[in-house]
């Protein structure tokens, strides 16, 4: 597990090395795009396996589905985040601190992974009291990192 | 809102209770916790903003309750007057004490928007899918979203009802009316000849109360058997 932590961290940083040179505005404007469906994507399937997790009789092949969309769309979200691609360039919720702390996001960035790669394990396991517990771990990485570099953005 | 007025063909009496202990509580508890509930969700604190939700929730069904069963000033049977009165208040032949009949409008148009607030507030959930309300459940994602969006605009409405209601304290107190005490203190100087305030008890009071605490637990629990568990 650890290994694979690493693993995933070196291809972030490779990934963020590869992007480290000057983009194009069309580019950058691409990826900001493909960020916002992406996100958009996450926050869409998780509003709908809030209602699977918290009912009643919960359906579970709808849970692991959801659960497989974000581990993979989890794993994208490395080349979303370039330098270049804040609010100096166009409409987005990223705050301009993602970049100013690039240390500290990564690391969130990182939870967030870990821990939808997590809940999509315990999904496939179909024990709904690890399903639960995942699913808690899951939004909380969520959180941590939108409280501090999500901002309101109106469209 | 204005309460009492005095037009000058009643003398004032001696300071009289107008308003109980869990009137001037419900008031100034949910003054805090709008302000508060605002000042949550605009800074990344949206679990406060809910729980704030859920304990206006409480208040609103005490006052609901308070308004049957509490002293005879917080009783919508003593405030709740057709446009008749409001007329017949405006040309100055009203004498009485708690709400006057324009002042009820406003308290019954702020209560019902809080409600709708909440109400709103209750099936939401935010644009990332991090926060729900208890009853989100009940409905359908798209649902929730549309009920988030109706709630954000709502909020102006509540403003303006708060702006209006401002405004109408101050205009209450440059013609030597000063509301604002008398919901602090409970008392004001009345018409003479007004009917006293008949008193609610105590013990009434805490069972409404507690009646607001029991429904607000069965919703945030996401209102079973009809909705889901909380999770």
């Amino acid at each position: 597990m650890r290994r694979v932590t690493i693993a995933v961290g070196m291809i972030a940083v490779f990934a963020a090395a590869a992007v480290a040179a000057p983009l194009t505005k069309g580019r950058a404007l691409a990826i900001m795009h493909q960020r916002h469906e992406g996100m958009e994507k996450i926050g869409d399937t998780n509003k709908l396996l809030r209602r699977e997790i918290t009912s009643s009789s919960p359906f579970v092949p709808a849970i692991q589905s959801g659960a497989a969309t974000i581990a993979g769309l989890s794993v994208k979200a490395n080349g979303w985040f370039p330098r270049g691609t804040g609010p100096e360039l166009g409409k987005t919720g990223a705050r301009p601190q993602i970049w100013q702390t690039p240390q500290d996001f990564i690391a969130k960035l990182h939870n967030f992974q870990g821990a939808a790669q997590a809940f999509n394990a315990a999904a496939k396991s179909g024990d709904m009291n690890a399903i639960k517990a995942r699913y808690a771990d899951l939004n909380g990485a969520c959180k941590a990192c939108h409280d501090k570099y999500r901002m309101d953005m109106h469209h | 809102m204005p309460r009492q007025i005095s037009h000058g063909h009643a003398p004032l009496s001696a300071k009289q209770p107008v308003w109980d202990l869990p009137i001037r509580l419900f008031h100034w508890v949910l003054a805090g916790l709008i302000g508060f509930s605002w000042w949550s969700v605009h800074n990344d604190h949206t679990d406060w903003h809910i729980w704030s939700g859920c304990a206006i929730l409480t208040l609103l069904i005490f006052r609901l309750l308070w308004g049957f069963f509490g002293s005879s000033t917080a009783r919508f049977s003593s405030f709740v007057r057709g446009p008749q009165a409001v007329l017949n208040y405006l040309r100055g032949g009203w004498n009485g004490i708690g709400h006057t009949p324009l002042g009820a409008l406003s308290v019954v148009a702020l209560l019902v928007a809080v409600a709708i607030q909440v109400s709103l507030g209750l099936i939401s959930q935010d644009e990332d899918g991090i926060y729900a309300g208890p009853l989100a459940g009940l409905v359908s994602s798209d649902t929730s979203d549309k009920a988030r969006d109706i709630h954000e605009l709502w909020f102006n409405v509540i403003l303006g009802l708060i702006i209006l209601h401002v405004a109408a304290i101050i205009f209450y107190r440059l013609r030597g009316r000063p509301l604002t005490k008398a919901m602090i203190t409970g008392k004001a100087k009345i018409d003479a000849g007004s009917p006293p305030m008949r008193r609610g008890k105590w013990w009434v009071a805490l069972l409404c109360l507690g009646v607001g605490i029991g429904v607000t637990r069965w919703i945030i629990a996401g209102a079973p058997p009809f909705g889901a568990s909380a999770p």
